[in-house]
């Protein structure tokens, strides 16, 4: 038994991890090694496509500042809305509450893909394009149903006599909220936050739709801007040396926040 | 400067007045600064127009500084660019290397700027005569075209004397040459679903004397007798062996690599494939001739008109200095230069002539006469929507999934409910 | 109180409620190029080409395919990896964080990534088959083929999400139901059919939900790794939409194909539900 258990788990790690390492791989070959993998070539290991990479115009590192920028702002921003929302589906009557989580849950299955239409025409008429503070309004909006959910299931959790206690020492709602619930359901917060950033650092058609100036786009677009540039030889070097530098920060993101990861989406799962 | 300045030590007003006149020549540059003018090309144009990019930022120094945007190599690529940044309403752009079927959907969005005032009608006169078609809407010129491209009719000079003329004579040669042992396929051409077929279905179909689409009268010509014959011709063709079963998979690399080794009498491609054919590897090097697409006797052999041209765009802040780099680009001088370096069609009538240039590549003169006969596809901004419908009844009719008459009058009927449904009829 | 629901149901209202309405009202409407992008009242014209429109057909019949080939595939993946996670062992914590980066990445890059592996002729597959004395695969030229490279691309990155809502489900059966079963002497696939598998089931439908309904909107993995080619024989739905409106420039019949598609999830989900319904209940009968 633990020995076939370790054969699974190898086979894991290698499907997690294979199609990364191989193009960790690439990216250090240089151009030759690429064309002809077996043949014995003199100059195999090469930094070029980092640099290339590095020193593009615009530099690759200003995509993950965008991409950073954008998923700190929608964060926030969704936070700030649906820690409220959330809090007030607990202590609402159910008639009201029931609906409302269904609507949520629905909404948060929708594939948003389909409403990038009806998006661009937003962002055309209101002169919302090229701007990534712009960008975290729909980003927010549609991290509304996801956050609401699990955030929702945390303040379920929290005792009701500790809201009394804190209502009898006099306390208004937004002092409840403020000192004695929010920071009860912190850690409830932070998977949450990190889901949102995830997901807005990787939203693609939206921000496919709304930026088109080069020194503006997030990193999902910025790679796929490169891939559609192709030219004849083969520029899979580079290709693999930008994935290999845009999956560095999530790789550290999720390898330190596993557990918050883990927690926000199995109850999300369980209560959702 | 400083040991002129030396030189005029004695006469100390005489400098002085030299100093303010450099420092005040200087603040007059600097007053009228530098325009830049940037232009989107897919790569290998972008890759081809290097030199002379140089050499204009040399000749125009300190008053426009080209750069040219190396975009990518697919051709709609280039097109979703440049869309993306029109739709949001600023573009980076002041023009745009454009394909001859992005004008009328450009100029229906209402993103390009006419050209009138900076080339005029004697500018028109110098272009090669079947250029000319495609670059104005309305009497209003859009696009200025840099390079040509047709399609051709390719024939073996070893096998016959002289190339088919009709339909009819192609098939009929092809046989004999088949039977004879002396080529496997009679006839190469690009049957695979995509635009490469729709230029070969408009040849044919005019060829045939029908029409496709007339944008002005929204008229559908496709269930009409005419190009049903047309394509009933290229399934019979396939069904009795002339062109192979793949050639419904072939796109250009296949059908030249296809006549390249030897193994057809006969193969529709553009002018590039000319260079291809000429090449050491090549197995039919020096034993090959160009001539127009075939016809029926009293019908117009056709051609299908591809071409790139410069278009600039609305948002363009310096139109003049884009107009001007735009002359210099598509000036007879620059033609030459990326005929030479890198055998681009020329548009301007004068190079078709030009004995430096036949020397290098005898077909010249065809090219010029195949010019004659040229094309352009159906000139509506809906151009990609009924292609793509088009393509797809053409590839269900070629593999015989339908009968060419069925295919022709679905994609008929698929094309008129496109325009209801776009606002193209009425 | 309702107040507080205000910010949150505003945003949703306006990015979720408004589309929609919009979609309905534009797809009756004839918005592209010719009309200079200006909305005119068409009719219906754009629901009859809908119906006649095989690009559109050919596409809702790929997206299908695409989504439950790849979503089954996915989901028992997914259970054989919870399997594994729920077990206690050494390491198991690193591996889980391991087996997630795939989900954390960004579509678009591992997309690229998909598309030099199976390059022909460099990518390490063709190379393999090379090397083999095989002919090369095409992995990404063959209209027949290239779907099922997208399905994997899409399974490698979002089964780790299936496998996490599968496993928190494994984590809430008590260890003392498969003790009470072993010692009447059965078997762990007697284990797995007898109590893992019901008491799962709630889990797996919510995988399946949420995970098919993701798919059939797949667009980013598609754009970037085929572009829906060739012969959009691997374009989605969704990669539609976007061109018509991106691409051909006629937003009347983007809003009509978005619609469309989403009368048809609409459809696929109710089927689904009244089918789930059908079989659900005689097992449960039987469980009794």
């Amino acid at each position: 038994m633990p020995h076939q258990r370790r054969l699974w788990i190898v086979l894991l790690l290698a499907w997690s991890l294979g199609p990364l390492l191989w193009q960790l791989y690439t990216s250090f070959c240089s151009d030759q090694a690429l064309v002809a993998p077996l043949a014995a070539t003199p100059e195999r290991w090469t930094l070029a496509h980092y640099r290339a990479v590095l020193n593009s115009q615009p530099p690759f590192w200003r995509y993950l500042l965008n991409s950073l920028f954008v998923g700190t702002s929608s964060t926030l921003l969704t936070l700030v809305i649906a820690l409220p929302a959330a809090y007030a589906l607990t202590r609402l009557k159910p008639w009201i509450a029931r609906p409302a989580r269904l609507l949520l849950l629905a909404a948060a299955l929708f594939p948003y893909v389909l409403l990038f239409l009806a998006l661009l025409e937003v962002a055309r008429s209101l002169h919302l394009g090229n701007n990534l503070l712009a960008l975290s309004i729909p980003y927010a909006a549609l991290s509304q149903p996801l956050a609401i959910l699990l955030l929702t299931a945390a303040f379920r959790d929290l005792p009701l006599d500790l809201e009394d206690a804190a209502r009898l020492e006099g306390m208004g709602l937004w002092q409840r909220l403020r000192w004695v619930l929010i920071p009860l359901i912190a850690p409830a917060t932070t998977s949450t936050a990190i889901l949102v950033f995830l997901f807005s650092w990787n939203e693609y058609p939206i921000a496919l739709t709304w930026i088109s100036d080069a020194s503006l786009l997030t990193l999902p677009v910025a790679m796929a801007r490169i891939a559609g540039s192709s030219i004849y030889s083969v520029p899979y070097g580079a290709y693999a040396a930008a994935t290999v530098l845009g999956s560095i920060p999530l790789v550290l993101l999720v390898l330190v926040f596993q557990k918050s990861i883990v927690s926000g989406l199995t109850s999300g799962a369980v209560k959702g | 400067m400083t040991s002129a300045l030396r030189r005029l030590q004695p006469w100390m007003v005489a400098a002085l007045t030299m100093a303010l006149l450099v420092a005040g020549s200087m603040v007059w540059v600097q007053a009228r600064p530098t325009e830049s003018v940037n232009i989107l090309m897919p790569a290998p144009f972008a890759d081809a127009t290097q030199p002379l990019v140089k050499r204009f930022n040399q000749e125009h120094r300190g008053r426009i500084r080209l750069t040219v945007t190396r975009g990518p190599l697919e051709t709609e690529a280039i097109s979703d660019l440049a869309i993306s940044s029109l739709l949001l309403g600023d573009t980076p752009f002041d023009a745009l290397l454009m394909d001859i079927t992005w004008v009328p959907k450009y100029v229906a969005a209402d993103w390009l700027q006419p050209l009138d005032p900076w080339f005029g009608p004697e500018a028109m006169a110098a272009l090669a005569e079947g250029v000319r078609a495609g670059n104005s809407i309305n009497d209003v010129l859009y696009r200025w075209p840099l390079v040509a491209s047709m399609g051709l009719l390719y024939w073996r000079t070893d096998l016959i004397d002289q190339p088919p003329r009709t339909p009819q004579e192609l098939v009929t040669i092809s046989r004999q040459l088949q039977a004879d042992g002396r080529v496997p396929w009679g006839y190469v051409w690009e049957g695979r679903q995509y635009e490469g077929l729709s230029c070969v279905v408009l040849e044919l179909v005019h060829g045939f004397g029908g029409f496709w689409f007339q944008p002005d009268q929204a008229a559908v010509g496709l269930n009409q007798p005419q190009a049903i014959a047309a394509v009933a011709w290229l399934r019979q063709l396939i069904s009795e062996g002339i062109s192979p079963e793949a050639v419904t998979n072939y796109a250009e690399p296949e059908a030249l690599q296809s006549f390249k080794a030897g193994d057809a009498a006969f193969m529709r491609n553009w002018p590039y494939a000319w260079a291809e054919l000429q090449q050491p590897g090549s197995a039919v090097r020096g034993r090959v001739g160009i001539t127009t697409m075939v016809a029926n006797s009293g019908d117009p052999s056709t051609a299908t008109l591809g071409s790139w041209g410069l278009s600039m765009l609305r948002g363009s802040a310096h139109p003049e200095a884009t107009a001007t780099a735009m002359r210099f680009l598509s000036s007879t001088e620059s033609q030459k230069a990326l005929f030479l370096s890198h055998g681009y069609t020329p548009t301007a009538a004068s190079l078709y002539r030009d004995p430096e240039l036949i020397a290098l590549n005898p077909i010249l003169p065809q090219l010029e006469e195949a010019l004659e006969h040229a094309l352009p596809r159906p000139e509506t901004p809906l151009y990609a929507q009924i292609s793509d419908v088009l393509q797809r009844d053409l590839s269900a009719s070629l593999t015989g999934q339908q009968s060419a008459a069925q295919g022709m009058e679905r994609a008929s009927a698929n094309t008129e409910a496109i325009l209801r449904s776009a606002g193209g009829t009425p | 109180m309702i107040l507080l629901l205000g910010p949150a149901g505003l945003l949703l209202l306006v990015v979720f409620a408004a589309p929609l309405l919009h979609y309905a009202w534009l797809s009756n409407h004839a918005d592209s190029v010719v009309t200079g992008l200006e909305p005119v009242l068409n009719h219906g014209a754009n629901w009859i080409r809908l119906l006649q429109d095989q690009r559109f057909w050919q596409d809702a019949t790929q997206t299908l395919r695409f989504a439950l080939v790849s979503v089954g595939v996915e989901l028992l993946l997914a259970l054989a990896i919870a399997l594994l996670l729920d077990q206690r062992w050494r390491g198991r914590g690193a591996v889980r964080a391991i087996a997630l980066i795939p989900w954390a990445l960004p579509t678009t890059v591992m997309a690229l990534g998909w598309r030099w592996i199976f390059n022909t002729p460099y990518g390490p597959l063709d190379q393999l088959a090379h090397a083999l004395g095989w002919p090369s695969l095409n992995l990404l030229a063959n209209p027949a083929i290239t779907w099922i490279a997208t399905v994997v691309g899409d399974v490698w990155k979002t089964t780790p999400f299936a496998a996490l809502i599968l496993l928190a489900g494994l984590q809430t059966i008590p260890g003392d139901l498969y003790e009470a079963l072993r010692l009447e002497g059965g078997s762990s696939w007697v284990c797995f059919r007898r109590i893992t598998l019901p008491l799962l089931r709630p889990y797996l439908a919510l995988a399946l939900l949420f995970r098919l309904a993701q798919a059939f909107g797949v667009f980013d993995l598609i754009q970037v790794m085929t572009g829906g080619g060739p012969a959009s024989s691997t374009e989605s739905l969704a990669l539609y939409a976007y061109l018509n409106a991106m691409r051909f420039l006629d937003f009347g019949y983007s809003a009509t194909v978005v619609s469309g598609s989403f009368l048809l999830l609409l459809g696929l989900c109710l089927g689904g539900w009244l089918l789930s319904l059908g079989l659900s209940r005689p097992q449960r009968q039987q469980e009794v």
